[in-house]
């Protein structure tokens, strides 16, 4: 079934009857090639990419509960390209170049907007940083363009300017950042790949991974033992637990990130606003609503909801940034479980088990890398070999020392990131 | 969330800093690098479930805790002076 | 200058915040063991003892407040040279803005910045707490049945009475009394 401006029109004059399911729902078969646990956003695309790129389409995706239920279908939706570092720089930026090319190549929108990121410094040594860090994207063939204190108020006229604290002095500005429909991404991923021939099965927990004389065999499951030539594991917020199931322990610890929508409201908020120092970002929903977010809780948890205190700061940074958000009635706030790594950086590896493939580690950065991550991943399950874009997200990188990626430059040390 | 601290009492979360897991006080015997030094720098099990982490009361007394809590319901189960816990 | 020169006493309510001449203020920390015998020579030396955590021992010429795990601080008098055997000293004296808040309302005027139960009931003569006032972290002392002894780092002081001053005038206005209002 393909979307089209002539059938979506024909449709609505026939009363819409000939919407056929976007997938199927097939019983799981007793053997694969590859299984992926994990039917989010990034299993998902592996699978998509998988069947698309490489021509593996025996392919099951396990999901213990419904496709996108998890990270995907819960974040704050921004879509950017604006890493410093070499490693993450020219992944961002590969992953970017998917979403523009994503609603061709799925034929589903996905209500990509490149509406604009601004990220606001409020000193000279911040300036000094975002101008490097700018540079950084400019060289990796993205954009980025450096505003002065006019410059952002010509664009976010209704911040506060005068802060005493936190005078804005500038922002870095990324015009093809943007949002996105978060779920819809899993959507049309979760279509494309099952139009390819590609098994997605839900409800279908895994309980134990087989691995026999070093090497991976398959898979138990709540719907019986699925035999796999190779199985990836994409559970970004259960990775710890998955791994185990291999004798896998990783360099990860579980946070949860809170997030908060308001009431649906007139446009107001044409951009991506980042407001790094009193980590607080803020976009405004299609649909009206104010969707912001700030930092962790900062301690490990899997509850899936965070404390008040978080709350108060987050709010408290809202009011100092635009104080007009002080009239905005919060609609409801949820918390996320984010696979924090030492480095802040993502793992794409092969497990230290044969036929066992490792993408984790997003930390509360996952859902701009859904493409690129699947793309890398299916590469890698595929050939063997690392993706160039993705090629340092090593697991051992940790262990020795080399190609470690920390961004906010405070240590590879778990509770820094 | 509220801790009890063993000196001050019952206090809310604000008032405490978060360390990580309480593998931080079992420090590896040997000061070559070694598996064990990348287990006690990186690796967590990282239960969901019962869980063993190191607080800081930073905004009261200023003592280390180990804290025993489930990471799926947020309740507490211990909460004592890290002092005299683990071997380093 | 005092840390509060210039900014205390205010009035609101039924509330005074006064700025106290602490004396000389010292940390005593005991060496590992040592608390017992610190006890001993506080009692000889100053009249006073070692506290237990959450406890202050009060006297007229000052007192022994507990600030936190093995610290405490001698408050008023110069320490006696014999402490120094059986604990670390440190000379806090300009470290620190010290004010009192009177009246029957203080817990009510803290409740507002303070997450801690400062009620009579749950807080006697006598106890003492570390724990924030706003984004500060503060000790905070029952010294009288009305009266609560807040301790902020000097260079909070302008915060901590601005703080304060607010709290004190939001009580006051629930109360149907003017802020600064009138004197007892």
């Amino acid at each position: 079934m393909r979307f089209s401006g002539f059938r979506v029109l024909r449709e609505g004059l026939t009363g819409n009857r000939g919407w056929a399911p976007h997938w199927r729902d097939p019983e799981p078969k007793s053997d694969y090639d590859v299984v992926i646990v994990g039917g989010g956003g990034h299993g998902l695309a592996t699978a998509f990419y998988l069947a698309k790129e490489h021509g593996i389409t025996n392919v099951a995706v396990l999901e213990k509960g419904y496709l996108g239920g998890g990270n995907v279908g819960r974040n704050t939706t921004i879509v950017r390209a604006n890493y410093f570092l070499p490693g993450n720089s020219e992944f961002y930026s590969h992953s970017l170049k998917l979403w523009e090319g994503m609603e061709e190549e799925l034929n589903f929108n996905v209500m990509h907007s490149q509406r604009g990121l601004i990220n606001l410094f409020h000193s000279d040594g911040q300036r000094d940083a975002f101008a490097r860090r700018g540079n950084a994207m400019v060289n990796q063939g993205d954009d980025a363009i450096l505003l002065d204190r006019e410059g952002v108020r010509k664009l976010l006229p209704y911040l506060d300017f005068e802060n005493t604290r936190f005078p804005i002095y500038g922002g870095l500005y990324h015009p093809r950042g943007g949002t996105a429909r978060h779920d819809a991404v899993a959507w049309g991923y979760a279509r494309g790949a099952d139009a390819r021939g590609v098994d997605l099965i839900q409800n279908c927990e895994v309980t134990g991974i087989d691995v026999e004389q070093g090497r991976v065999t398959g898979v138990q499951t709540t719907r019986g033992a699925i035999r796999a030539k190779k199985v990836a594991i994409v559970v970004a917020g259960r990775s710890s637990q998955v791994a185990a199931m291999a004798g896998l322990r990783l360099p990860i610890e579980s946070h949860v990130l809170q997030a908060f929508v308001t009431e649906g409201l007139k446009p107001v908020i044409d951009h991506v606003v980042s407001f790094g120092m009193g980590h607080f970002y803020i976009s405004q929903s299609d649909k009206g609503g104010l969707v912001f977010g700030g930092d962790l809780d900062f301690y490990a948890s899997y509850a899936a909801r965070g404390n008040l205190p978080m709350v108060e700061h987050v709010m408290e940074a809202g009011m100092t940034l635009m104080p007009m958000i002080g009239k905005a009635k919060v609609l409801r706030s949820w918390g996320g479980i984010m696979d924090m790594t030492p480095d802040g950086s993502p793992i794409i590896d092969r497990a230290p088990v044969a036929g066992l493939y490792l993408n984790c580690g997003w930390c509360y950065g996952g859902f701009k890398a859904v493409p690129g991550s699947g793309f890398s991943f299916a590469h890698l399950i595929a050939t063997d070999r690392h993706h160039p874009p993705a090629a340092r997200y090593r697991l051992d990188r940790f262990a020795t020392g080399r190609g470690l990626m920390d961004e906010e430059g405070t240590g590879a040390q778990h509770n820094l990131h | 969330m509220r801790l009890r601290c063993p000196l001050c009492g019952e206090r809310d979360r604000r008032e405490f800093t978060y360390k990580g897991a309480a593998v931080a006080l079992d420090r590896p015997a040997t000061e070559a690098w070694s598996a064990d030094w990348d287990d006690y720098l990186h690796n967590r099990a990282n239960p969901a479930g019962e869980t063993r982490d190191l607080w800081q009361h930073a905004a009261g007394c200023g003592a280390w805790l180990v804290v025993t809590r489930d990471t799926v319901t947020h309740s507490i189960a211990d909460v004592r002076l890290a002092r005299g816990e683990g071997t380093a | 200058m005092s840390p509060c020169a210039g900014l205390l006493p205010l009035r609101s309510g039924t509330v005074r915040l006064a700025e106290v001449d602490p004396g000389r203020i010292t940390s005593l920390m005991p060496g590992p063991g040592q608390a017992a015998a610190l006890d001993r020579a506080l009692s000889e030396t100053h009249g006073l003892g070692w506290p237990a955590p959450g406890q202050a021992i009060l006297s007229q010429r000052g007192g022994v407040v507990w600030t936190g795990l093995d610290q405490a601080m001698l408050m008023g008098p110069a320490p006696d040279p014999a402490l120094a055997r059986h604990a670390a000293l440190t000379d806090q004296s300009d470290a620190w803005a010290v004010a009192d808040l009177s009246g029957g309302d203080g817990p009510e005027v803290l409740a507002r910045l303070v997450p801690v139960d400062l009620r009579p009931q749950a807080f006697a003569e006598g106890a003492t707490a570390r724990t924030l006032l706003g984004h500060m972290t503060a000790s905070i002392t029952r010294t009288g049945p009305e009266t609560l002894r807040i301790m902020v780092f000097r260079s909070m002081a302008r915060t901590l009475v601005h703080d304060l001053h607010a709290a004190m005038d939001a009580v006051a206005a629930r109360r149907g009394l003017d802020a600064g209002g009138p004197p007892r």
